[in-house]
């Protein structure tokens, strides 16, 4: 346990620099993203009042009043966020590969250690899992941070105030990345970490057994996938709709934790008995 | 002891390893001699379970490898294995981290001895410098057993014997060495016991001395008939 929480901080601390620049970047992004989206609804008011020649109440009885929605709704916003899923869908990849590639094999040394080695699948998972729910948290705190900034731009009278829950029930970007209920969370970010364990999965298969492994990696993801999602397929096209929701979210977790273990298992097979560094 | 019985190894259809049997003993310094794609580094990771073998068996003190092994055997590959941009007393703070054989005195001892500033990044080293890092975070751990694959390869003529004076110090003494090399010439006369090695196979195995005592022949010379016959 010590040795896995070592690891896990040695881990953390290897993207730390990169994974700070990342949120840096994606969150200015988003602030410009305020201010221009503001600035624009309220130059457009301005010329349409003047050119017009409509009072602040004939236009906003005319036209739509500018809600935090719209303003998420931008490129800005959901270009961001998309950034940041690549980077982290990225990662899952580097974090093995950057220990084989270049003049330093690193890899060498994480075999090496007095620990059993199935640590460092656990290690680099976790780290996986700080980045997401890192950037998630982080993101919660700027819609807060971004909704003030729009309200000190734009005068409350063109603002259609609408809570952050609406919000991040509206957009299924965000929807998706913040659940609304603990079901969802747990099967959203259950299916998350299956999901992480069945590519660290190919990816061993791929260093351990190279080109063939390329082939393994690809079959043994299909057949996870299928299996995870298969209580879905069977329930709508051949049982009709037989299972209750309830039940669908317990046939789900079950298939999670049986792709998961099967995972964690190859992986442990792989590190212990097939790498090759 | 560790024994090496049997070893197969496969890349794709080609065997690099044809059944390679030796022991290394603890206290003696055992030398694989072998030209280039003998399969000399093969043999060091599989000791290490760094890579597969096809068949066979690998024995540390009559046990095969688990995860405690690593606080008694240690190999020093020929590349440095910390990452590049960490200084070396931070690479010395991560081996004190994981290994309880760590010891941090024989560490400093080490930085003095080969005249180290732990406040270089390894990115910036030299070679020989390097290399003499990889020495010092493999030799500083308190095992009984210690794996070098080519210290002296690609290092300038002062480091080397930096090097080579490691052989003939404490720090060495009473562990049980396996070094691989293919110029034999640098650590001759340190050697006690040669396993050549050819075309995946031990062509001979014996004992330096014996071979230098009894027949009055080097290493060198037995060498030359095995591989000229």
């Amino acid at each position: 346990m010590k040795n896995y929480l070592k690891l896990v901080n040695f881990e953390f601390n290897r993207i730390a620099k990169l994974y700070a620049v990342l949120i840096g970047v994606t969150f200015t992004i988003q602030i410009v993203g305020v201010i221009v989206q503001s600035r624009y609804y309220l130059n457009m008011a301005n010329e349409i009042m003047y050119d017009v020649m409509l009072s602040k109440s004939q236009f906003l009885e005319n036209y739509d009043k500018i809600s935090f929605s719209q303003i998420m709704n931008s490129m800005w916003f959901l270009g961001s966020i998309w950034f940041c899923v690549a980077a982290v869908v990225f990662y899952i990849f580097i974090i093995w590969y950057r220990d084989w590639i270049g003049k330093n094999t690193f890899i060498y040394r994480l075999l090496m250690l007095p620990t059993t080695r199935l640590n460092i699948f656990f290690a680099k998972i976790t780290t996986i899992l700080i980045m997401t729910l890192g950037v998630v948290a982080i993101q919660l705190i700027m819609l807060r941070i971004e909704t003030l900034l729009m309200k000190a731009i734009v005068p409350k009278v063109f603002i259609r105030d609408i809570s952050l829950n609406e919000v991040v029930t509206i957009m299924p970007e965000f929807n998706f990345i913040i659940p609304n209920s603990p079901i969802e969370l747990i099967l959203i970010y259950g299916a998350g970490v299956s999901a992480v364990s069945i590519l660290f999965t190919a990816i061993l298969m791929e260093r351990s057994f190279k080109w063939k492994g390329i082939l393994a990696g690809l079959i043994y993801s299909a057949v996870a996938v299928g299996l995870m999602i298969s209580p879905l397929f069977i329930n709508e096209f051949f049982l009709n709709g037989f299972f209750y929701k309830i039940e669908m979210f317990v046939l789900e977790i079950i298939m999670g934790f049986l792709v998961l273990a099967g995972s964690i298992w190859t992986c442990r097979f792989l590190l212990m008995k097939k790498i090759t560094v | 002891m560790i024994e090496v019985k049997s070893v197969e190894k496969k890349y794709a259809r080609k065997k690099i390893l044809k059944g390679v049997s030796f022991t290394a003993n603890k206290g003696e310094i055992t030398c694989l001699i072998g030209i280039n794609g003998v399969g000399k580094t093969t043999i060091l990771n599989a000791i290490m379970a760094l890579t597969p073998i096809n068949k066979g068996q690998i024995l540390i003190d009559g046990e095969p490898l688990t995860k405690n092994s690593f606080e008694k055997i240690t190999f020093i590959p020929d590349t440095i294995t910390m990452l590049p941009h960490m200084k070396i007393a931070e690479a010395m703070e991560f081996m004190n981290d994981f290994y309880t054989c760590w010891n941090q005195e024989r560490a400093n001892e080490l930085l003095g001895f080969f005249r180290l500033d732990p406040n270089e990044r390894i990115s910036s080293l030299s070679k020989g410098n390097t290399a003499k890092v990889n020495l010092l975070l493999g030799l500083a751990l308190d095992v009984d057993y210690v794996l070098m694959d080519e210290p002296f390869s690609g290092i300038d003529m002062f480091s080397r014997e930096d090097i080579a004076n490691v052989f003939t110090s404490h720090l060495i003494e009473n562990r049980g060495v396996i070094i691989t090399t293919h110029e034999v010439g640098d650590i001759e006369h340190l050697i006690d016991k040669v396993v050549l090695l050819d075309d995946g196979i031990v062509r001979k195995e014996f004992s330096a001395e014996q071979a230098r005592e009894n027949e009055g022949k080097s290493v060198i010379d037995v060498m030359r008939e095995v591989y000229q016959r």
